[in-house]
């Protein structure tokens, strides 16, 4: 994006849609840098109105002080390392001697230690993405460029202890430091004329790369919940059904590299929470059997469910969607054929394709990094990791419940629920399923992390987090209402539940719960009817509560007890943080 | 030519939305309150993008009207724009 091209964006934009203040935090003068800023969040957020702030000239810490006090929802500390000792800066005249120098590295990590105090105490408020030093130090090492200096050397230690530091703080991230030789089409990002003009460092091409990459992290994607992937030519080389299980490969000494990588990645990918099943054109008796070796780079018990056939692929596929209860849209799609991609694409249109491309290694690269960007999220919680034990649990509750859901059949699972009462804004597990559960959702709303922790501090605000297990094993934390208490009403906001916890009533008890707060009598939900919450719809209607098209619906305690039947599961309740709501 | 002065309008109102063609014409440091210092800077960056120029430190203290501006654009630039609005 060019600085002509960001000004007509903000300027056709100008007052329209709901305002997103964001937070600029630097020392220098970001003029282009929050214009670029500004014309990125505004493609990114397309309904909104985003302000972009910035503080004084020269004052990074005095400018995270007015962050933290400022209505801002989310922040970019952009950190040059004129920021950490002015003396590192071009307009500076305090000299590069030796004592200087010595200065400098005395007093850098006394910088670093209030910076990331400040910094901690920010992203507890709002998303703060953290941009390192994208400009080159002064030429002051007494190496040619070409050897680093070991002052140099010390600085960039010292900055790396200091980043590791700053990124365990909760709402903290930081741009990666190899990303920012790609933020610099033109070899350098310092402009050192617009330092001497105007204080402001940065080339355009430079504070377009920090503003459009600053705009990815702070406003990431919904990360994708499935990989579906092709066996053949995919997850290995050859056709098992030809050469046998033992023809296959995936070896750096049979040239067949690609897939042995591939596999680690689904392996990271399955430990990471993302479900793997496969959808390959073969014999399930080959395919368990070549699965089964145990030369394998990751585990096959990851790949669930397994389906092998000769029909087509997106009748797998479909048949995968249902067993994860998740839609097409959430799931990516990987085969070495573009003609089974196609045939896949057009049965879902929203499944994302990708074509494995076991024959160019650059490529493959390419697409291993797009794997990372379409699972990746800003931090990993304890339920990623039980997804896939109760994708399969409830696999075989649907095996042994028969699609039934009988109060009879529930009762014998012996499950438990959890109402976990919570003022805990750090855990991002709630803010995680608010904004990627789509299908039992009162309304769709997203919400981003600012606006979430206000919501928390607002006078009688009510949260509950709720988890569940049976006999199949645990779901962890699947379901969250949040709402505000108003005198006997409670008027909710959110409430969303994973479709992993479908047909176990888990919704009722959570409403049961609900009323079972001393003095409750109506209940106010925030509805809105989506394209895809069917579910909770059904739930509504199921329960007495009209659910046509947008507005407030009220369950008065008269009504909710008139419908009331006896629910299958044991119940305890928690309470965690110093208002709790009860 | 007329191109040119389109082109330089174009930076103007990208910078000082709503400025209609002859308070432009007309612009100065002196006469238009929202021309200040960040003003300038961003106006001037966004001359050197549109015409692909690089401006000296000292230009910066001389362009301080769109009359000077344009004379420094055809000056710097006028050949080549000259003969795109020419064949055009």
């Amino acid at each position: 994006m060019t600085l002509n091209e960001a000004l007509k964006i903000i300027n056709a934009r100008k007052g329209t849609g709901e305002q997103k203040p964001h937070f600029l935090v630097c020392g220098f003068e970001p003029l282009n840098l929050a214009t670029l800023l500004r014309a990125h969040l505004l493609q990114r957020l397309p309904d909104d109105d985003v302000d972009v702030s910035a503080g004084l000239y020269g004052d990074l810490t005095g400018n995270l002080e007015l962050a933290m006090s400022s209505a801002a929802i989310a922040a970019a500390v952009v950190i040059e390392w004129a920021d950490i000792d002015p003396r590192m800066g071009l307009r500076s005249a305090g000299g590069w001697s030796n004592s200087a120098k010595a200065d400098i590295l005395a007093a850098t990590p006394r910088r670093y230690a209030h910076l990331e105090t400040l910094i901690a105490r920010l992203g507890a408020r709002m998303p703060v993405v953290i941009v390192p030093p994208s400009l080159p130090l002064p030429p002051f090492g007494a190496t040619i460029r070409g050897q680093a200096s070991l002052i140099e050397l010390e600085l960039e230690s010292q900055l790396a202890s200091f980043l590791v530091q700053a990124g365990r703080a909760a709402g903290v991230r930081v741009l990666p430091r190899q990303l920012m030789p790609e933020l610099m089409p033109n070899g350098s990002g310092l402009d050192p004329r617009g330092e001497f003009l105007a204080g402001c460092p940065h080339t355009i091409a430079c504070s377009n790369g920090i503003a459009e990459t600053v705009t990815a992290c702070l406003w990431q994607t919904a990360p994708k919940k499935g990989l579906i992937t092709d066996l053949d030519n995919t997850l290995w080389a050859g056709i098992v059904g030809e050469l046998g299980v033992a023809g296959v490969s995936w070896h750096q000494e049979l040239r067949t590299q690609a897939h042995g990588l591939y596999q680690q990645m689904l392996g990271h990918l399955a430990s990471s929470g993302v479900l793997l099943g496969v959808a390959s054109k073969n014999e399930i008796s080959a395919v368990e059997a070549a699965l089964a070796r145990n030369d394998l780079l990751m585990d096959a018990t990851a790949l669930f469910p397994v389906c092998a056939s000769w029909g087509p692929k997106s009748e797998s596929v479909a048949r995968i969607l249902r067993v994860w209860n998740i839609g097409a849209s959430d799931v990516v799609f990987v085969d070495d054929s573009a003609m089974e991609l196609e045939e896949v694409r057009q049965s879902f249109p929203g499944i994302t394709c990708i074509e494995f491309p076991q024959k160019d290694a650059g490529k493959l690269w390419k697409v291993l990094g797009e794997l990372r960007d379409l699972f990746g999220k800003p931090t990993f919680t304890h339920e990623d990791t039980l997804r896939q034990a109760s994708i399969r649990a409830a696999s075989h509750l649907q095996e042994a419940g028969g699609g039934q859901a009988s109060a009879e059949f529930l009762r014998s699972l012996a499950g438990t629920v959890n109402v976990q009462w919570t003022m805990d804004a750090d855990d991002k597990r709630a803010l995680d399923l608010i904004n990627k559960t789509n299908q039992f959702n009162l309304n769709g709303r997203r919400i981003n992390e600012g606006e979430w922790r206000r919501l928390l501090a607002e006078s009688g605000a009510v949260v509950a987090v709720v988890s569940y297990r049976d006999k199949f094993g645990p779901l962890g934390r699947i379901a969250v209402l949040a709402g505000i208490r108003s005198g006997n009403e409670v008027q909710i906001s959110h409430w969303v539940m994973s479709c992993r916890a479908f047909s176990r009533m888990i919704e009722h008890h959570t409403l049961d719960v609900l009323f079972g707060m001393p003095g409750v009598e109506v209940i106010e939900f925030s509805f809105q009817a989506t394209e895809r919450n069917q579910p909770l719809q059904t739930f509504l209607r199921a329960a007495g509560m009209v659910a046509n098209g947008e507005g407030v619906i009220r369950l008065p305690r008269t009504s909710y007890m008139q419908g009331r039947t006896e629910l299958p599961h044991q119940v305890s309740e928690t309470t965690e943080g110093l208002n709790g709501p009860r | 030519m007329n191109d040119m002065r389109q082109r330089i309008a174009s930076c103007f109102r990208n910078v000082f939305p709503g400025l209609g063609e002859d308070e432009i014409a007309r612009a100065s440091t002196a006469s238009l309150a929202a021309w200040d210092s960040a003003a300038h800077v961003t106006l001037l960056f966004s001359i050197e993008e549109e015409f692909g120029l690089e401006l000296e430190l000292t230009d910066f203290d001389d362009l301080v009207s769109y009359a000077l501006i344009l004379n420094f654009v055809e000056e710097k630039s006028g050949g080549l724009v000259e003969e795109h609005s020419g064949n055009g």
